[in-house]
């Protein structure tokens, strides 16, 4: 009876839209976005979180945002920036003293005036929010407390949305890149419309072979003892000079004899396959394993690990709609127009198939998110002197009376979490066509 | 379907293939050498002579089957000799690499190898009778693992000028040392990085490393921990029972729990009960286990909040003669926790999934039927829409199969339980490589038998899914 009611009432809203005029798929999108008000909200939450993220040096830093002493003005927050590209450098007496120490004449702190790493002497040994403070003023509380050495607990939470926002928002476009990639090559040529010259193939397969070799094998020594950017850079060049050399050598010898003749890859099959073998790899201990062998540890690590493995689920959404997609009256209009493959793909195909592509990324920045501070809450993957969400949650663990170290991190990734998981499920909703009607 | 099924599992095989190089080479990539690593935990951290510490360490390496080459095959080029694998001290090895990939000439690094050995004897021999070489030594030692020009240059010259500052080496040592100027000297005249720049496929044939391993897996031999020589099917033996105890139980309570709840809010969609269990469910989904797990650490295992409700971490440290009954309540009381820690995330996973189901059932035109008939509510909703919406509980299977595997990691390692997960996290750190190979490729297996065994109940389930005639 329930149904009943609820059919009437859906017939209704279908009467009334009909008679709106037509919209455009985005505002209709828009339109049932707006509804799910938990998605409106998360959506504001992950604007303040991405704010905080931009923004973390001015919310939470030891240097004053403007200071003026002796008589100069000086703007530390922004010269930190200059310092930090090696445009500038700060004076002796900067160095000599904290931050907190020189006797300025006017000053701005920033809302929470310490950094991630500052560690208050006079406040050691976990300082609880609510006790007595050694603190000049209320100014420069501690209001949700510190740690064993004496940091600031709000400014390493300040510096940790930066560090989760970062990792989910790369880790991510990494996943995304490839995903994309695959899945439009799965899904637009299918099994049997990507065929190449025997002679590029075998052209390409030799390069693939030699670019390898001269790009990473002779040069191994250059790699592991030169500045590793710019000889990694040297190596990138390398490839692509090998690789479109080959290329360039298929196209001179094509049309001549046996070679010339085409061979049929099935490229959906091999994505396919390629997705099985990727979805059975056990991620979290494969990441782990990596990750405990990296002798020099840095988040990037971990961003490019996550994004290396998290591609499936974007691959599979967008080989599926590129396979409705390819046989649509409109690829083929820009196939009889003679468009090349390529841009057929890139301008045509995929923007069609990108909407349901954001519910996964959406999904994967929270998982990806949480990947992260399990890892530091474990202790590993990040650099010892960085703080995160996950580290600070980890500190709780040695110290049980500072409840403060197991709510507040843990709160954060909580919310984080919650907000992208709440936005993919806004995203389902508004881009389910069967809401529409 | 036999077919399907042979077909299915013919795919594990490149899977499993894929997984086994990346696991192994991950452990060959890894630094540190197993083989000092055994050797140190051994108790062998004694100073011994070289003559018996080489013996020692090749003992140990062969013991562990590490004087083997690594693979089938490799690709390197010209400049390197195929017998490199034989220099069986790994850091030794990994310097000798770095000098041929400046210089490129073998032949004359190998001689400046054996004058490094040389001088090394002879300064050895002399440790007890003079004082003087106690300075030397070191250098020589240094040799071994120096590959840059100016540090080979200054350590030569040190070695040579102290050498020839005392009369009792200059008469024992000062040949060698002056042979080592020598063999140096030639390595950088006679270089040819050129040899670099030719590819090479050196082929080791069967006895290496990988197949030795990859056989040993196969015929289910999973070899022995490297830390503490105990087989790794008994020490996963172990620790998959309490791993297995731990999720089969949070499985049992979150499907108990998680049908009816899912059911019923799909059923009366919208009302009050719908609305806050689906609130709660969400919120309960987006809690992160290791910030719960860390919560009820905290305040429910210590006195310091007055709610010390739990025993504290671990399983307890009763021995085990002690009464069945004592020694169950005790693994019991230690169990709570971890248990509602796996428990409640199955549990909005799993009855999300069902509402899920249940709504795109409850809307198709049979169910609608159904009630025009006139029947009544429990068969409709059991019958005929329950049995239609049971797909996504049974592809879930597939998701909880590995997940009894590994999936708690976080919770075993914060509760410090001793499972699969602590031992493949440990295993992890303490690079005990035999534990960790076979951890992951069981897992692997797992995914993949989860994955086709809801395949198949899929289609036994719903007959309109057959996997006999369609080719995708």
């Amino acid at each position: 009876m329930l149904i009943g009611v609820r059919k009437e009432q859906e017939l209704a809203d279908h009467l009334s839209q009909q008679q709106a005029p037509p919209q455009s798929y985005w505002s209709i999108v828009r339109q049932q976005f707006r509804k799910n008000r938990m998605a409106v909200w998360s959506l504001r939450v992950l604007y303040l979180l991405g704010f905080i993220a931009l923004f973390a040096d001015f919310i939470a830093n030891e240097k004053p945002i403007y200071a003026k002493l002796d008589g100069e003005s000086h703007f530390p927050v922004f010269r930190s920036y200059a310092v930090g590209l090696g445009l500038d450098s700060w004076e002796a007496r900067f160095f000599q003293n904290s931050w907190h120490e020189h006797d300025y004449d006017y000053v701005i702190w920033a809302p929470i005036p310490y950094s991630a790493q500052t560690m208050d002497r006079n406040n050691r040994n976990y300082v609880a929010p609510g006790d007595e403070q050694d603190v000049p003023s209320t100014r420069f509380r501690h209001w949700i407390g510190t740690d064993q050495l004496g940091r600031d607990v709000a400014a390493g939470m300040i510096a940790g949305t930066r560090t989760a926002m970062l990792v989910g928002i790369v880790a991510m476009s990494i996943a995304a890149v490839i995903g994309i990639f695959l899945g439009a090559l799965a899904g637009y040529f299918g099994d049997e419309r990507f065929s190449i010259s025997r002679i590029r193939l075998a052209l390409n397969g030799l390069g693939a072979f030699l670019a390898y070799f001269y790009g990473f094998q002779a040069r191994s020594f250059a790699l592991s003892e030169g500045t590793f950017g710019w000889e990694i850079f040297k190596s990138l060049a390398l490839i692509a000079a090998i690789m479109s050399l080959v290329n360039l050598l298929a196209m001179w010898l094509k049309g001549k004899g046996v070679w010339s003749r085409p061979i049929t890859i099935p490229l959906d099959l091999g994505v396919m396959r390629l997705i099985e073998v990727v979805n059975s790899i056990p991620g979290l201990l494969l990441i782990l394993s990596i990750v405990a062998i990296i002798e020099e540890q840095s988040v990037f690590y971990i961003m490019a690990i996550i994004g290396l493995i998290g591609w499936t689920g974007i691959a599979r959404f967008i080989r599926a709609e590129l396979l409705r997609v390819r046989n649509l009256e409109y690829i083929e209009a820009a196939q009889a127009l003679g468009y090349s493959e390529w841009r057929i793909i890139a301008r045509h195909a995929i923007p069609n198939a990108l909407t349901p592509v954001l519910i996964t990324i959406a999904f994967g920045i929270a998982s990806a998110i949480l990947m992260e501070a399990f890892l530091s809450f474990l202790g590993i993957g990040v650099a010892a002197e960085e703080v995160t969400w996950g580290s600070l949650l980890n500190l709780a663990r040695s110290k049980f009376s500072a409840w403060w170290l197991a709510i507040f991190p843990g709160l954060a990734i909580f919310v984080t979490v919650t907000v992208f998981n709440l936005l993919g499920e806004g995203l389902t909703d508004a881009l389910d066509p069967r809401r529409k009607q | 379907m036999l077919q399907y099924l042979l077909k299915r599992l013919l795919i594990f095989l490149p899977t499993l293939l894929v997984i086994s190089l990346l696991t192994f080479g991950l452990s060959k990539m890894a630094p540190g050498d197993p083989v000092e690593q055994r050797n140190r935990d051994m108790g062998g951290g004694l100073q011994r002579e070289l003559r018996d510490a080489d013996r020692v360490y090749r003992e140990t390496s062969e013991y562990l089957g590490l004087d083997k080459p690594v693979f089938y095959l490799s690709l390197s080029s010209e400049a390197y000799p195929d017998t490199l694998y034989r220099i069986f001290k790994r850091d030794e090895r990994e310097n000798l690499v770095k000098l041929i990939q400046q210089y490129g000439n073998w032949e004359a690094i190998s001689h400046y190898y054996h004058a490094i050995r040389k001088a090394d004897r002879g300064t050895e021999q002399l440790l007890g009778k003079t004082e003087a070489v106690r300075s030397v030594r070191p250098l020589i030692k240094q040799l071994y693992l120096a590959y840059k020009d100016e540090r080979i240059s200054s350590l030569l010259d040190k070695a040579a000028s102290q050498t020839a500052g005392d009369s009792t080496l200059q008469a024992t040592i000062g040949i060698s040392v002056a042979q080592l100027q020598e063999t140096y000297s030639q390595l950088k005249t006679q270089a040819s990085p050129g040899r670099l720049y030719i590819p090479d496929i050196k082929w080791y044939g069967f006895d290496n490393q990988y197949h030795n391993w990859i056989t040993d897996f196969l015929t289910l031999d999973f070899g022995e921990s490297f830390i503490d020589s105990r087989p790794v099917a008994d020490k996963m033996g172990d620790a998959l029972r309490w791993t297995l105890t731990m999720n089969l139980l949070a499985i049992f309570i979150a499907y108990l729990l998680s049908v009816p709840i899912g059911v019923f809010s799909a059923v009366w969609k919208d009302s009050t009960f719908d609305r806050v269990t689906t609130l709660l469910l969400f919120v309960l989904y987006s809690l992160p286990n290791f910030w719960i797990a860390t919560m009820l650490v905290v305040f429910f295992t210590t006195p310091e909040y007055g709610m010390d409700w739990f025993p504290s971490l671990g399983l307890g440290d009763l021995p085990p003669e002690a009464p069945f009954w004592q020694r169950f309540v005790e693994a019991g009381t230690h169990l709570v926790l971890p248990v509602f820690c796996l428990a409640y995330g199955a549990l909005a996973f799993i009855s999300r999934q069902v509402r899920g189901g249940m709504l795109n059932v409850i809307r198709q035109d049979y169910i609608r039927t159904a009630w025009a008939k006139g029947l009544n509510s429990q068969p409709v909703i059991w019958k005929h829409a329950f049995s239609n919406a049971l797909f996504p509980i049974i592809t879930m299977f597939a998701s909880i199969f590995p997940a009894v595997f590994a999936g708690s990691v976080v919770i075993e390692v914060i509760f410090n339980i001793p499972g699969m997960g602590k031992l493949t996290v440990d295993a992890i750190f303490q690079r005990d490589w035999p534990v960790v190979y076979t951890v992951l490729m069981l897992a692997a297996v797992l995914t993949m038998s989860g994955i086709l065994v809801a395949d198949i109940l899929y289609a036994t389930v719903d007959p309109r899914v057959s996997y006999g005639k369609d080719k995708n």
